[in-house]
């Protein structure tokens, strides 16, 4: 996030204005109640107000390297303390020394200056206070206006996701090509037949029912996903193989809903439709580091030209881990030669 | 009587299983051969020249119908597909018949008398394919690739490496970027079936892809030119340079 101050025209319109009021005010305070001259009274509130003005914008990375997240109270309390001496310090520093220069024979107003050197630091570490509470303001502002963005937006995309898979599944060519199975085993493999037409049914039954839910089980995508490639099994036979390779903390962890369906689904459109040659489509899963490594890759017939409009629930999927996780980069898609790979890494913490 | 000779050409075991099962039941029909992708397809038609050939259309490496282009004097067809989006380009192939799957055995019986009768009046069944196969295709797509036959070997287009495409009499010459490919295709048909925010029609005898065309200058008084990214330059009709303008501007 950029320092609000000067990235946004009216509110560092607003901010300079604060700091104009408050110079008019600290002029008219040594104007009246101390008797300055007004000379040295302009100067002094020029230079001591301009120099917290540019400090008081550099506050806002105090903030932001001193996250509410990432650290515990007393430890931020503590830096700001320390940076609240630090920056008033700074302050009363170059001020004085400024000051020093430009009005060195104003004896009267230079002892005050001397005097008040102790008030202006306490006054300064005031400002400080201010501004920090103001930039964790805007700052949780924020989060929680792009928390209700995001939360929008994962809605539509489930929303998307859930009907791509619908589109797939009553896409007449699917149903039709099953149907067409299930009654030539009647003929030649009741016992199957009736399988197949219980799987079918569940399969739809699925995404019939589908709830909103953001996450599930990863073995619970599985179960979905093999019910489908299972049906495609009876329908291609000898085409293609599952195979999956999962380690054991992979089967309860929690995944985004519907990532692994779009993923057979083009393995299956893309490999085993289009190509005439055996396809294994291998699932694997496993701890890489901070993460947990979900893959799904298959052959595929190099020569086959691609239709347009392919790789739209990869899209989905990549948008929606961005939005859950917060990070970029956490789905990659792998083609070398005839191997076709998706990767989705899951952030442990 | 010899036995109407059947081949069975579909992707899916089962598929080709339940026409199996059906066609044994009837005596006057013997299949001879199953394939089940376009290449073996193309290949048991052209050395076993059968009577009769059961397609699907949608099968890996060639779909049906491109099957289709490439056989010269193709055999009796019924089509057997899941949907429908094709019925109506079938049904101008003058197929014999066109079986939804899945089907019953009645419906396929009765396409199987359609081709008895067909076969044994040995009324000229042999269509004139070129001019039907240049119909629109389906209102819903475009072409996403092309078949082109070169000697014996089979080769597939993508319409993206196209750049531009010529007028030659009946046939058409493709110039792509991996090569030039004759075509036995008309302009009207690229101009239907390509998509047109991607192609344009720019001279009765040139189809451009757009994206190729650079610039546009005058040739001689009231003619004009464009020039493509590869430096090419060709002709522009009076319909032409207005669209060609239009894009330009």
């Amino acid at each position: 996030m950029n320092n609000p101050i000067i990235s946004n025209k009216k509110v560092f319109a607003t901010y300079s204005l604060i700091w104009l009021f408050i110079a008019i005010a600290n002029m008219c305070l040594l104007l009246f109640s101390q008797k300055i001259s007004f000379y040295s009274a302009i100067i002094d509130s020029i230079i001591f107000n301009h120099i917290y003005f540019i400090l008081g914008i550099g506050i806002w990375y105090t903030v932001r390297f001193n996250s509410l997240e990432t650290y515990n109270a007393p430890k931020l309390v503590l830096n700001h303390f320390v940076a609240a001496i630090i920056t008033s310090g700074i302050w009363i520093f170059t001020s004085q020394i400024i000051i020093y220069q430009v009005l060195n024979n104003d004896k009267s107003y230079l002892s005050f200056l001397n005097n008040s050197s102790i008030w202006r630091f306490l006054i300064g570490i005031l400002f400080y206070i201010v501004l920090v509470a103001i930039d964790y303001l805007i700052i949780y502002y924020n989060n929680f206006q792009e928390k209700v963005l995001r939360e929008s937006e994962l809605k539509s995309l489930i929303k998307e996701a859930e009907l791509n898979a619908l589109k797939y599944q009553i896409n007449p060519h699917f149903i039709f090509n099953s149907l067409n199975s299930i009654s030539a085993l009647t003929l030649s493999n009741p016992k199957l037949a009736q399988d197949m037409t219980i799987k079918l049914s569940s399969f739809l039954r699925n995404t019939l029912t589908k709830n909103d839910n953001q996450k599930s089980k990863l073995i619970d995508e599985i179960n979905a996903g093999k019910l489908y490639l299972e049906i495609e099994k009876v329908r291609f036979n000898d085409k293609f193989e599952f195979v999956e390779e999962l380690q054991d903390e992979c089967k309860e962890l929690i995944v985004p809903s519907m990532i692994l369906q779009p993923l057979f689904e083009n393995a299956i459109k893309h490999g085993v439709y289009e190509s005439i040659e055996k396809v294994i489509i291998k699932l694997s899963c496993r701890k890489e580091n901070d993460f947990i490594k979900i893959s799904v890759e298959n052959n595929f017939d190099p020569q086959s030209i691609p239709k347009k409009g392919a790789g739209i629930g990869i899209k989905n999927i990549q948008t929606r881990m961005k939005l859950l996780y917060g990070q970029d980069n956490l789905v990659t898609v792998k083609k070398n030669n005839n191997i076709f790979e998706v990767n989705i890494y899951i952030p442990l913490s | 009587m010899n036995k109407i000779r059947t081949i069975i050409i579909d992707d899916e075991l089962l598929a080709r299983e339940i026409i199996k099962t059906y066609l044994s039941k009837k005596n006057e029909f013997e299949l001879i051969a199953e394939a089940s992708n376009g290449f073996d397809g193309i290949k048991l038609i052209t050395e076993l020249k059968p009577d009769l050939v059961f397609l699907d259309i949608q099968m890996p490496k060639l779909n049906g119908f491109e099957m289709l282009e490439l056989i010269e004097d193709p055999p009796i067809i019924i089509f057997t597909t899941a949907f429908d989006q094709y019925a109506i380009k079938a049904f101008e192939i003058n197929a014999v018949d066109y079986l939804l799957k899945p089907f019953s055995e009645e419906r396929f019986f009765e396409s199987l008398e359609r081709a008895q009768k067909l076969i044994s009046s040995q009324s000229n069944h042999k269509k004139d394919f070129t001019q039907i196969l240049n119909s629109k295709i389906s209102s819903e797509e475009y072409l996403h690739r092309i078949v082109v036959k070169s000697g014996s070997k089979i080769n597939l287009i993508d319409v993206e490496d196209i750049i531009y495409i010529e007028a030659q009499d009946d046939y058409t010459m493709l110039y792509t970027s991996k090569g030039n490919f004759l075509k036995q295709k008309t302009m009207k048909f690229f101009e239907e079936n390509l998509n047109p925010n991607d192609f344009m029609r720019i001279h009765r005898s040139y189809i451009v892809k757009i994206d190729q065309i650079k610039e546009m200058e005058m040739f001689e008084k009231e003619s004009y030119k464009v020039t493509l990214a590869n430096g090419k330059k060709l002709p522009v009709s009076k319909s032409g340079y207005s669209k060609v303008k239009e894009l330009l501007n």
